[in-house]
């Protein structure tokens, strides 16, 4: 069970802030749980934008990392606060 | 000292305190980021943050801050939750011994809290609601520090 996150636009856009999700066997990395996500949600691609970062337990910039053992998965839209 | 809350803060408290606090400063900056109503055509705004995440980049901005200039004390407060017009958003006090670092200080640590602090920004008004994200402007003058 992983717990995936979204932020911003992209929460608004899955229904929800936080998920736990059972994943299949084969889902691996980041790029490989995008396209599972996507189908799931039916996302449009939306977590495939040059300007969504990803954070794997807390720590970010990760491009197509590994996932396995991963507890959270964050998907991250631009950021401003002010 | 950064403050993440998700109740409304006194900015006008914050500061006494500060300034009691900082005795050994000769000027303290402050900024003050507010809800604007937009000519009438705003009702709140709505921040998500990541607290954790958000409040560690917060602290490495700081740190960055304390090594480029010359600051005796600063603090952060950053609101979350929704927020309705004239509601603080963001306060930001720094104390220097002189008044350029203070001024200073206050603007970097603007900048990155515009574009690099992990806030997400919705704005909802008479249309519907918006997510705000950085202006073209916001970035350019972040980059005036690298």
């Amino acid at each position: 069970m992983v717990k995936i996150l979204y932020f911003g636009r992209l929460s608004e856009r899955v229904g929800t802030q936080e998920e736990h999700i059972d994943l299949p066997d084969n889902i691996r990395t980041i790029t490989e749980l995008k396209a599972w996500l996507n189908t799931y949600h039916q996302l449009d691609g939306i977590l495939d934008h040059d300007t969504v970062k990803t954070m794997i337990d807390q720590s970010l910039n990760h491009k197509n990392s590994s996932i396995i053992g991963a507890v959270e998965i964050g998907f991250l839209p631009p950021v401003g606060g002010g | 000292m950064i403050l993440i809350s998700d109740t409304p803060f006194d900015p006008g408290e914050h500061l006494n305190q500060f300034s009691k606090a900082n005795i050994s400063a000769g000027a303290i900056s402050s900024f003050l980021g507010q809800v604007r109503n937009e000519n009438g055509t705003v009702k709140a705004l709505e921040l998500q943050s990541n607290k954790g995440v958000t409040e560690q980049g917060i602290a490495q901005a700081e740190t960055q801050a304390r090594e480029r200039f010359s600051l005796i004390d600063v603090l952060i407060i950053h609101r979350i939750g929704t927020m309705e017009i004239g509601e603080p958003i963001v306060l930001v006090l720094v104390a220097a011994k002189h008044r350029r670092d203070a001024f200073e200080v206050c603007d970097f640590l603007m900048d990155y809290l515009k574009t690099e602090a992990m806030f997400w920004k919705k704005q909802t008004g008479k249309t519907g609601s918006l997510w705000i994200e950085p202006r073209a402007q916001d970035y350019q003058d972040n980059k005036r520090w690298s």
